[in-house]
């Protein structure tokens, strides 16, 4: 007796919380919610909170209200130039009319990511198509980003219910054949590079060796200006020193110096001297009284 | 119960996000000894027996509520470390972000999500991007981060971590984009990293995504390896360079120094040559005075004695050949050739030869002599 009417209690209890469990529901601040009532919208505008419905006639669907990404693909594109590129990008959103955005999906995220990609791509196609790969990779990014946003905002508020809070291109890829060729260009700037420090490198070598010889060249000459100044100063001083000596008795300097002349100019045997026996020096030789 | 089982591992059906809600395991413990106590109180008193709750023999409404209480009391108990932080939704709604202790919300009711708020984490990115010359780079980038707002991490982002990695990649190859090559492998490397991590934050804050960028490293930036060669030649130039000038330099510095030695070595000659010149004037002038002096006293004696000297010394060093021509036009033969001949030939020979040419010429004037003249007539060769 007490036994079952104890286990009949617990029974509703636990009959209770089914019932609460299917009707209860809690909308926290990181979701929208849908309210259908066989399979039409009943109500949309769920702040987070504590709400019921009724079990088996509504039916509760519920999407991220936080800020997703759009990653899609990356995408071949040609530019102005005619060149492909690969493009890959993503795109921020957020659902702001969950409403809308239930319909436009039929609740199925996923077809949302997709129109969106699809959507950001033909734009960046677009955008791409009338511009070169310099001013795609490095002009005016933010203003391009932004324009996308914007246009992108126009029909995805009004048909999605999405805003999209941003639209970035992570990379830009060049094909292979494309690559190569700027390849080409870096290394034949680089090779232009090496030669031109090499050439630097000569013409200093060759100036600073040229001012090297230069200064040789003047050194040496300025050393032998001094050293003949020099040479000529001692000639000077010697000459004075003799003519002070010598002028004392001219002719006798005459005398002597000429002496010393023959002395120096007639030392070798190899000298011939033809000598007639009547001078001065064989007086005596014939006569010895010396007529 | 058909969801949150007693014991922390949150399975309610709205579920979502990441959830880290495990007690921990001092709180576990402390669970147990309390049903332990409870048990030891209630439990343990058989069903039938008379006092304590006072309705005895009927089910135990009072101790089965008390029990329930107390287990969802406890349950409701967490712990946040010092280095976290805990976003509470109270039946959905964001209610609070608790900091470090021993905190208690009623389970079921409110959801608490723990968040690491120290731990810096650490982004890599790498890859070949275009830069503004249309060039190729190769770019290792590290972005160092940590949880700045606890709410915004949880609630307003669907994947921070795939946000931040779009966002870094899509800032580094926007930076890099508008910076030269040059720029990016060597002059600007801080420039770029800085320019990224600025750009890197604005995205952070536009995606509410509560992460704050620390430090941006451009821990690695160089040509493609394709293009390496051509990169490497250009350093390996840039030392040619260096080398060449310093090759010339150290040219400069053994040139002018071996100049300068060439230019003192000539002074010093000079300077010698003057002294020398100088001192044998005075020396020869002052010999001359010396002896003029006493030719003075003895004008004649001395003029002779000179004179007489020096031509002993000139006649005794030299060949000579008397030759009298005296009342004659006579032809005379000298053979200065054959006399000569000895000059320019060594000594030895001249040894050899000029006594024989001597004596033959000797031989020849003595005969010519003899045969013409009147008077008596004589050569003599003396060696």
């Amino acid at each position: 007796m007490n036994n079952n009417k104890s286990l009949f209690v617990i029974a509703l209890i636990l009959i209770g919380l089914l019932v609460l469990s299917g009707s209860a529901f809690v909308v926290k601040e990181t979701e929208r919610a849908v309210l259908l009532r066989f399979g039409e919208l009943v109500r949309t505008d769920y702040k987070p909170g504590l709400y019921f419905k009724i079990p088996l006639v509504h039916e509760l669907r519920k999407f991220d209200a936080r800020i997703q990404t759009v990653d899609s693909q990356p995408v071949r594109m040609l530019n102005s130039e005619n060149k492909f590129m690969m493009v890959d990008s993503y795109a921020k959103f957020r659902i702001f009319d969950v409403g809308r955005f239930y319909v436009a999906t039929r609740g199925d995220e996923r077809n949302a990511v997709r129109l969106l990609a699809e959507q950001i791509n033909n734009r960046l196609r677009n955008q791409f198509g009338v511009r070169d790969l310099h001013e795609v990779v490095s002009g005016q990014r933010d203003e391009l980003m932004a324009e996308i946003t914007k246009n992108l905002n126009e029909t995805a508020q009004t048909d999605l219910g999405v805003e999209i809070v941003d639209v970035r291109v992570k990379r830009i890829d060049l094909p292979p054949e494309v690559s190569e060729s700027v390849f080409q260009r870096m290394r034949a700037g680089r090779e232009l590079e090496a030669r031109d420090h090499r050439a630097k490198g000569a013409e200093a070598s060759e100036r600073v060796r040229a001012n090297a010889d230069r200064q040789r060249v003047v050194i040496e000459s300025e050393a032998y200006r001094k050293a003949e100044e020099l040479r000529g100063a001692g000639d000077a001083e010697a000459a004075s020193i003799y003519a002070n000596a010598y002028s004392k008795d001219p002719e006798f300097y005459r005398f002597s110096r000429s002496l010393t002349a023959y002395r120096e100019s007639f030392k070798d045997k190899t000298d011939m001297l033809l000598v007639e026996p009547d001078s001065e020096f064989f007086r005596y030789l014939k006569d010895p009284g010396g007529k | 119960m058909a969801w949150n089982e007693p014991g922390g591992n949150n399975k309610d059906p709205w579920g979502g996000g990441n959830r880290n809600n495990d007690g921990p395991p001092d709180l576990d413990e402390l669970l147990r000894k309390m049903q332990q106590k409870l048990n030891g109180l209630f439990g343990g008193k058989p069903s039938d027996s008379q006092g304590g709750s006072g309705n005895g023999g009927s089910f135990p409404w009072s101790l089965v509520l008390i029990v329930l209480a107390v287990v969802y009391g406890l349950w409701g108990f967490y712990q946040v470390e010092a280095n976290e932080s805990a976003v509470v939704l109270r039946l959905g709604k964001y209610h609070s972000t608790e900091s470090s202790g021993l905190h208690w919300n009623p389970p079921l009711i409110d959801h608490v999500t723990k968040v690491n708020m120290t731990e810096v984490r650490t982004e890599r990115t790498t890859g070949q991007m275009l830069t503004e010359d249309a060039s190729i780079v190769d770019v290792v980038l590290q972005v160092q981060w940590h949880i700045d707002d606890a709410e915004s991490f949880v609630l307003r982002v669907a994947d921070p971590l795939k946000s931040l990695q779009e966002a870094t990649d899509s800032a580094l190859r926007h930076v890099v984009g508008s910076q030269t090559l040059n720029g990016v492998i060597s002059q600007n490397r801080t420039q770029v990293a800085a320019d990224t991590q600025v750009r890197l934050q604005e995205y952070l804050d536009l995606y509410i995504t509560g992460i704050r960028v620390d430090v941006v490293n451009l821990t690695d930036a160089k040509a493609p390896r394709e293009v390496q060669d051509a990169f490497d030649d250009v350093v390996r130039a840039r030392e040619d360079e260096v080398r060449l000038q310093n090759e010339a330099q150290a040219y400069a510095n053994q040139v002018i120094p071996v100049a300068r030695g060439q230019a003192q070595r000539m002074l010093e000659e000079a300077e010698a040559y003057k002294s020398r010149v100088v001192a044998s004037a005075r020396g020869e002038a002052a010999r001359f005075t010396a002896l003029l002096k006493e030719y003075q006293l003895a004008p004649g004696v001395t003029r002779e004695r000179m004179y007489l000297e020096t031509v002993q010394d000139v006649m005794s060093n030299t060949s000579k050949v008397m030759v009298d021509v005296e009342g004659g036009n006579n032809m005379m033969y000298l053979p200065l050739d054959k006399l000569g001949q000895g000059s320019g030939t060594s000594a030895a020979q001249r040894q050899q030869v000029s006594p024989q040419v001597v004596d033959e010429i000797s031989q020849r004037v003595i005969n010519q002599l003899r045969t013409e003249a009147a008077n008596t007539r004589r050569s003599r060769e003396v060696r």
